[in-house]
């Protein structure tokens, strides 16, 4: 293969662990840099884009990436969940990784300079979200409001604690929380994300969101967003699946007429709506 | 066009062998079979044998196939990962135009969409590839509903039709001009395409006693299926009668789902490899965490004959994604074949 072919198709490409921290109870990010250096230089991508991860010994998953496309220490955040990622989950700092992508569609950017911008996540729905939110705070004055509205089980289970209280410290970012149950010490909102959302006041003239979560909660958030006159195709979204190549080909991620590898995984609730499938 | 003597196929076969590993339909002893096989001798090669039980996918398509081979050894840090290559170029005589057709969905499939398939790419490289023209349908067929017989119209090295005694040779690419000329084949006058016509449109004209079913029904279908208005009731009905045994899948010549998984080996090594997979299978879809968007057997079967009928699956294809084999229908204990399908999506539309 060539050297210097971005993304990186079959063969993955070496990269060490370098540093590991604990997010929230099961959730571990993973910071790593390419051993090659050409391949470190290479490596760009766009908000929304996700890699394919080998942990060698275990397999390879799909995995969305959190970092923004500048300035911004590559990193994957990933719950142990399954066989591949529990193996994850046990590699120490130093410790090789592979890295294949970066693939799919990405979260609009170019073409949103000047809206309002809302983020709602629900739990670690803001993994995916983060990439966008700190490529967004870097460009702060090109954007219109930027509100991020997240909610989670509990207090602990809010991710990124550290990066949201850096970007609380920009200016105009309005931020709201919310936990499922009240809580000893807890002085924010409680309910569910999408009350929330029915709450505050938000734009809708010129105004995208995007909104990750579980499907359960992307249903209800949805339904507000749209109670507020935020239009269909201007509410993103990205989606999930079982993928095995990244490259449309094994088509494990078929929904619909459409591969989430390829034509994903970002798609507007319009498109979303004509897929004829759950998502 | 050119003239193949019978007594001459040997030739060409020899010929192909001293460049290619040989793969043609020949009949199993023991089971009496036909099967699309690694021929160890020329004289295994069966020209008028039937349809083959199989598909000739798995040659550039394998159903387990290597294809990296990692070692990490967690003490020192070191990975070593190497890429497999499997470059022996193969020539595949004898191919039914089906089978040609469903290769040639592969390749737009894998090499012609946003990334090239290297592992694919590989393989398909270096083939030689000679048609044969079915100059009398089989039993299963419905080529002539799907546009894809029986003969090739394009695609193939060299395309072999019977006409008598002798072949009709056509040359379909440089690579086949200088194989003619190699053998030195005698020209054949011009006379010849309207001998190829006459055994074409005899082939044709005999699907009338098998194929009478379900003619002119699939591009009905492919709209309904396109269109989204086939009744759940429908898909439930041909769900109700799925195995969930993936053998429908497994001998379609332009299915091609695979899974990814590393395998580790008591050398210490692990062999990441790909193999077939279905989207009849529960597990196809599952994610980590046990979160499955497709539960229901009927919600996964018109999956695959979404892609087989579909047209925006045709785009990726740029032809319909059945080639009209039959196989499905042969192999399938549920009795649900792509010519079943259809015919209950007639029965929908017609009422009856």
């Amino acid at each position: 293969m060539e050297s210097s072919l971005i993304p990186i198709v079959t063969v993955p490409e070496v990269a060490t662990v370098v540093e590991i921290r604990e997010e929230i109870d099961e959730v571990k990010t993973f910071y790593f840099n390419f051993d090659r250096q050409e391949i470190e230089q290479a490596f760009k991508i766009k908000s929304g884009q996700f890699i394919m991860c080998t942990v060698f010994g275990a397999g390879e998953f799909a995995v969305s990436l959190p970092f923004s496309p500048e300035n911004d220490r590559k990193h994957i955040s990933v719950r142990r969940v399954g066989k591949v990622t529990a193996a994850l989950h046990e590699l120490q700092p130093g410790d090789k990784i592979g890295i294949r992508g970066p693939f799919g569609n990405g979260f609009p950017f170019e073409e949103i300079k000047g809206k309002n911008v809302i983020y709602v996540a629900g739990g670690i729905g803001l993994i995916p979200l983060r990439s966008s939110i700190v490529h967004v705070l870097q460009h702060r004055p090109e954007f219109g409001r930027v509100i991020l509205v997240y909610g989670a089980r509990s207090s602990r289970d809010l991710m990124y604690k550290e990066s949201i209280r850096v970007w609380q410290a920009t200016e105009n970012f309005e931020t709201y929380f919310t936990i499922d149950r009240p809580e000893p010490g807890w002085n924010g909102e409680v309910g569910f994300v999408n009350q929330l959302v029915a709450k505050i006041n938000l734009p809708a003239e010129n105004t995208v969101a995007f909104v990750c979560g579980p499907p359960v909660m992307f249903n209800s958030v949805i339904k507000e967003l749209k109670l507020k006159g935020i239009k269909e195709e201007h509410i993103y979204s990205t989606l999930e699946r079982h993928m095995k190549c990244g490259i449309g080909k094994c088509q494990h991620c078929a929904i619909g007429r459409t591969l989430v590898c390829v034509d994903g995984p970002v798609y507007t609730y319009k498109q979303i709506k004509t897929l004829g499938e759950q998502i | 066009m050119y003239w193949l003597e019978q007594s001459q196929v040997e030739m060409l076969l020899s010929k192909l062998a001293e460049n290619y590993e040989l793969f043609g339909p020949r009949r199993d002893e023991v089971s009496g079979e036909v099967i699309f096989d690694r021929l160890e001798d020329l004289h295994q090669l069966d020209l008028s044998a039937p349809i083959p039980y199989n598909p000739p996918k798995y040659i550039l398509f394998p159903h387990y196939e290597e294809i990296l081979k990692y070692r990490y050894n967690r003490k020192t840090k070191e990975v070593a990962i190497e890429r497999i290559n499997h470059l022996k170029p193969k020539a595949l005589v004898g191919l039914r135009a089906c089978d040609l057709n469903g290769l040639m969905c592969l390749d737009r499939f894998f090499l012609g969409q946003e990334f090239v398939d290297e592992i694919y790419l590989e393989h398909r490289k270096k083939l030689f590839l000679v048609s044969n023209t079915c100059v009398r349908p089989f039993p299963q067929c419905f080529c002539v509903c799907t546009d894809s017989g029986p003969a090739a119209r394009e695609g193939f090295d060299l395309d072999l039709t019977l006409a008598g005694e002798r072949y009709l040779v056509e040359v379909g690419s440089k690579k086949g001009q200088k194989m003619v000329e190699e053998l030195g084949l005698k020209e054949a006058g011009p006379e010849a395409a309207g001998w190829k016509k006459k055994v074409v449109d005899e082939s044709v004209s005999s699907f009338d006693a098998f194929a009478v079913e379900n003619k002119a029904w699939i591009s009905r279908a492919t709209n309904r299926l396109t269109t989204g208005f086939i009744k759940p009731e429908v898909w439930e009905f041909i769900g109700n009668q799925c195995f969930e045994c993936g053998a429908c899948s497994f001998v379609c010549p332009t299915c091609s789902c695979f899974n990814v998984e590393d395998v580790n080996r008591l050398d210490g090594t692990t062999d990441r490899v790909r193999t077939w997979d279905s989207c009849s299978f529960e597990g196809y879809t599952k994610m980590a965490g046990d979160h499955n968007p497709r539960k229901p057997v009927e919600d996964r079967r018109n999956k695959r004959f979404f892609c087989k009928l579909s047209y925006s699956q045709s785009k990726k294809y740029l032809r319909p994604g059945c080639v009209g084999c039959g196989r499905c229908a042969r192999v399938c204990p549920g009795d649900i074949g792509l010519p079943n399908v259809v015919t209950y999506i007639r029965r929908e539309i017609t009422g009856e």
